[in-house]
């Protein structure tokens, strides 16, 4: 559902208002209708956007660019006045996009230098990435702590290469990002050498299995339909990343068509609601229900989201589990039941809402020789879906999961969706249905003290272990940051002791994972969040594991170039370790002893130092430390460097899990 | 990610265990669990990677599901034996030809050895 008279809208200011007055003021005829109407924040931590500024700023000409301009055309020029590049930046900045991340490259060059000279390096602001990896995971990282999304642009060739990982991983996760490539498209026009190896007929086609949506502009008026188009293709739920590859010389060459340029207005998607009909019906369902369990993945877009599943949760005083791919749900809150998967066998409604793979959620695997299954929920349990999941879909990449047969699909926004459930639910409650939900939502809570008090009880044990615990870890990184206004923006892989031990309660206080389990994401996407949170004074910290650590190692830069503050933990097990236990599955299934498996998985020989190689980019190191008890002191000091701006690595010796 | 309860895993576990200990075979580990080495027992859990799973203090941690707590294991040996042999789920199987039951009686008194848990309320970082 469009719309184009949405209360957000802020209407762009005419170009006649921009105080660029001089020869270069190329868009002085050309219309702006402004695409100011963004679109609705898009995850947990949002904050209401400033209006955009439809304005931009370029310098009056200097005496030489007048003169060249006085002087009769030549057949050769030298200079001139107007740039396709500069109308793009102001494209940019009517979408109200904060950052453009990047590794520098020839094929975009034009819109690099506008971005600089006609932009004045703001809305966008450049972040200088060592890797395109590393900018489009911190876009995906940022978007979901910061509600809207980044851009990046690359070589479109190669590049494009470099980005893809890390934009399956944004795709998976339902994450928007902006992705621009240049391109030389007129083979004459390419110089001889790199700009044929880095130039593609269609450089897109790399990466659409893994993008909603793609362009290649062919004129300045194309480009600025293309980008509004794209951003709101991207921030529609389900959200995913877009990409448009940008001809090299539609961003350098002089405008020849200023006088018709016209920038569309954005009107953005109201993310779909369920039908209110399907909606009722559920809600019959779950007021009947002994024991409904909701499952929930990706529901938060907004920071009211989670306020909005607490109210369903508390209005049918039922069980949730949360599979944390965003902050949906309070950690401590009674009725969280995420560590107690097992009431699944008792529950008589499931519901799940915006859950990607949920066979996964509803059956046990096992990964032996016959693989095999069996259900883990009760046989003749009604299942309900609620998602955008069923909306959106692409073949190649297998992101969906076996299908799961279910007894009601509801498709919509789940977090749009929920207002009109518990309206209904409400009208469905009567006092003894109200009795008996406080029974049931007592018995929950009784459980959920139980489960705490285990969690806290499994992490004493090797509570002074060296290698340190990953418990110990946990509980002594809370109890540094629990009085600050944090945000946890990573985690090393299985690393669940937080979601046990913690106290998260806070839209901004976590934002899922990578989504294709791509290595690599963990450091820069925590980067990309800290680069959110920075604008709201939070304090940023992220466990990482090692082996995800070297894949991106130089995000450090970055970090330290931009001053962007993030206590980062290496959860140092020298190992791929997920892969060592499967190695050692596969030694033991052949009766070859388990013995042999540390060749190729383990990250040893010699030991990684990450506080050295944290040093070198310019980023405050500590360890490696493997003493327990010398954790509190490290931390106190990183958190003291962190506190000033910068960004601190403490590189922890831990054991496996 | 996903989280699964640990409960649910030790669960399995020990429903995996009853099942496998009615089993006939590990007759004589009566013995061999009197006499299990504690020291070598350590040394095989370090070097045949169960550590990579259960954790160093026996801790527990994670594979595809989690791998349960076994510090202070409270578990006949012959149970334990037998267990490994036909472990479930995605633990790996230990045949007798690459551990005999001596060494898993070792493993067996090394797990019984560790301090295991103790109350949480004697650390203050695990009540904030």
């Amino acid at each position: 559902m469009a719309t184009d008279t949405d209360a957000r809208e802020v209407p762009m200011p005419k170009r006649s208002n921009a105080p660029d007055t001089g020869r270069r003021n190329f868009l002085k005829g050309a219309t702006l209708a402004g695409a100011a109407a963004l679109a609705p924040p898009v995850a947990a931590g949002t904050q209401a956007s400033d209006p955009p500024k439809g304005s931009t700023k370029a310098a009056v000409p200097g005496p030489r660019l007048a003169a060249a301009e006085t002087m009769p055309p030549s057949k050769d020029p030298v200079s001139q006045t107007t740039s396709g590049g500069d109308f793009m930046v102001d494209v940019l900045k009517t979408l109200d996009i904060d950052f453009l991340a990047m590794n520098c490259a020839s094929s975009f060059r034009g819109l690099h230098e506008a971005v600089l000279n006609h932009g004045g390096n703001t809305k966008p602001e450049i972040l200088t990435c060592p890797h395109e990896e590393i900018a489009v995971h911190m876009a995906q990282g940022y978007a979901k702590i910061e509600g809207k999304p980044m851009a990046m642009i690359c070589h479109g060739v190669v590049g494009l290469q470099h980005a893809t990982m890390a934009m399956y991983n944004a795709w998976c996760d339902r994450v928007p990002v902006i992705v621009m490539g240049g391109n030389i498209i007129e083979a004459n026009k390419r110089g001889p050498g790199a700009e044929w190896v880095h130039s593609a007929v269609d450089p897109g086609a790399i990466a659409r299995d893994f993008v909603k949506w793609d362009d290649q502009p062919t004129s300045l008026q194309h480009f600025a339909e293309s980008a509004v188009r794209a951003y709101k293709v991207a921030t529609t739920p389900p959200m995913a990343p877009v990409m448009l590859s940008l001809d090299a010389e539609l961003q350098e060459n002089p405008i020849a068509d200023a006088e018709t340029l016209k920038i569309p207005k954005l009107s953005k998607v109201i993310p779909p609601q369920g039908d209110s009909a399907a909606l009722a019906e559920l809600a019959k369902m779950l007021v009947v229900a002994e024991n409904p369990v909701i499952i929930v993945d990706r529901v938060a877009r907004t920071p009211a989201g989670m306020a909005r599943l607490v109210e369903l949760a508390e209005t049918l005083q039922c069980a949730i589990i949360d599979n944390v791919g965003r902050m949906n749900f309070p950690s401590r809150h009674p009725l969280n039941q995420s560590f107690r998967r097992a009431i699944l066998r008792q529950a008589d409604v499931i519901v799940a809402m915006e859950v990607n793979e949920l066979w996964g959620s509803l059956n046990a695997f096992s990964d032996r020789i016959v693989r095999s299954s069996k259900p883990n929920y009760k046989q003749g349990a009604k299942i309900v879906t609620l998602g955008s999941r069923d909306l959106y879909m692409k073949s190649n990449y297998q992101d969906f999961g076996r299908y799961q047969e279910v007894d009601l699909t509801i498709g919509g926004d789940a977090e749009a969706s929920l207002p009109i459930l518990i309206e209904h639910i409400k009208r469905l409650i009567d006092d003894g249905k109200k009795s008996a939900f406080a029974v049931r939502g007592q018995k929950l809570a009784a459980a959920k003290l139980a489960a705490v008090e285990q969690a806290k009880s499994d992490a004493t044990i090797g509570w002074d272990a060296s290698p340190i615990t990953t418990a110990r870890l946990c509980a002594e990184v809370y109890g540094q940051i629990k009085d600050e206004d944090w945000s946890l923006v990573g985690t090393a892989i299985r690393l669940t002791w937080p979601h046990r031990l913690w106290k998260f309660d806070k839209p901004y206080q976590w934002n899922g994972v990578s989504g294709g389990a791509g290595v690599g994401y963990n450091l820069p996407a925590s980067l990309g969040a800290a680069l959110a949170n920075k604008r709201h004074g939070r304090l940023t910290l992220a466990f990482g594991g090692d082996g995800d650590f070297l894949f991106a190692p130089s995000t450090l830069w970055t970090a330290a170039h931009h001053r962007i503050p993030m206590l980062y933990i290496v959860h140092n097990n020298r190992a791929y370790h997920q892969e060592y236990m499967y190695l050692q599955a596969m030694a033991a299934r052949h009766g070859r002893g388990i013995t042999n498996t540390a060749t190729g998985i383990t990250i040893t020989d010699p030991n990684v130092d990450y506080a050295t190689v944290a040093r070198g980019f310019g980023v405050h190191g500590e360890g490696p430390i493997s003493d327990p008890k010398e954790l509190g002191p490290a931390l106190k000091r990183a958190m003291a460097v962190v506190k000033t701006g910068q960004p601190a690595v403490i590189d922890v010796i831990t054991d496996p899990r | 990610m996903k989280l699964f309860t640990m409960r649910s895993a030790y669960v399995a576990v020990l429903v995996a265990v009853t099942f496998a200990a009615r089993e006939p075979g590990p007759v004589a580990l009566a013995q061999n669990a009197a006499s299990g080495d504690a020291a070598n027992g350590k040394r095989i859990y370090l070097a045949d990677g169960c550590f990579t799973c259960h954790g160093r203090a026996g801790q527990g941690g994670a594979m595809n599901y989690p791998a349960p707590p076994i510090a202070k294991l409270e578990m006949p040996v012959e149970s334990f034996v037998a267990f490994l042999r036909d472990a479930p789920n995605d633990m790996p199987a230990y045949s007798a030809d690459v551990l005999s039951d001596k060494e898993a009686a070792d493993i067996h008194a090394f797990l019984e050895s560790l301090p295991g848990r103790k109350p949480a309320k004697e650390f203050p970082l695990l009540n904030q």
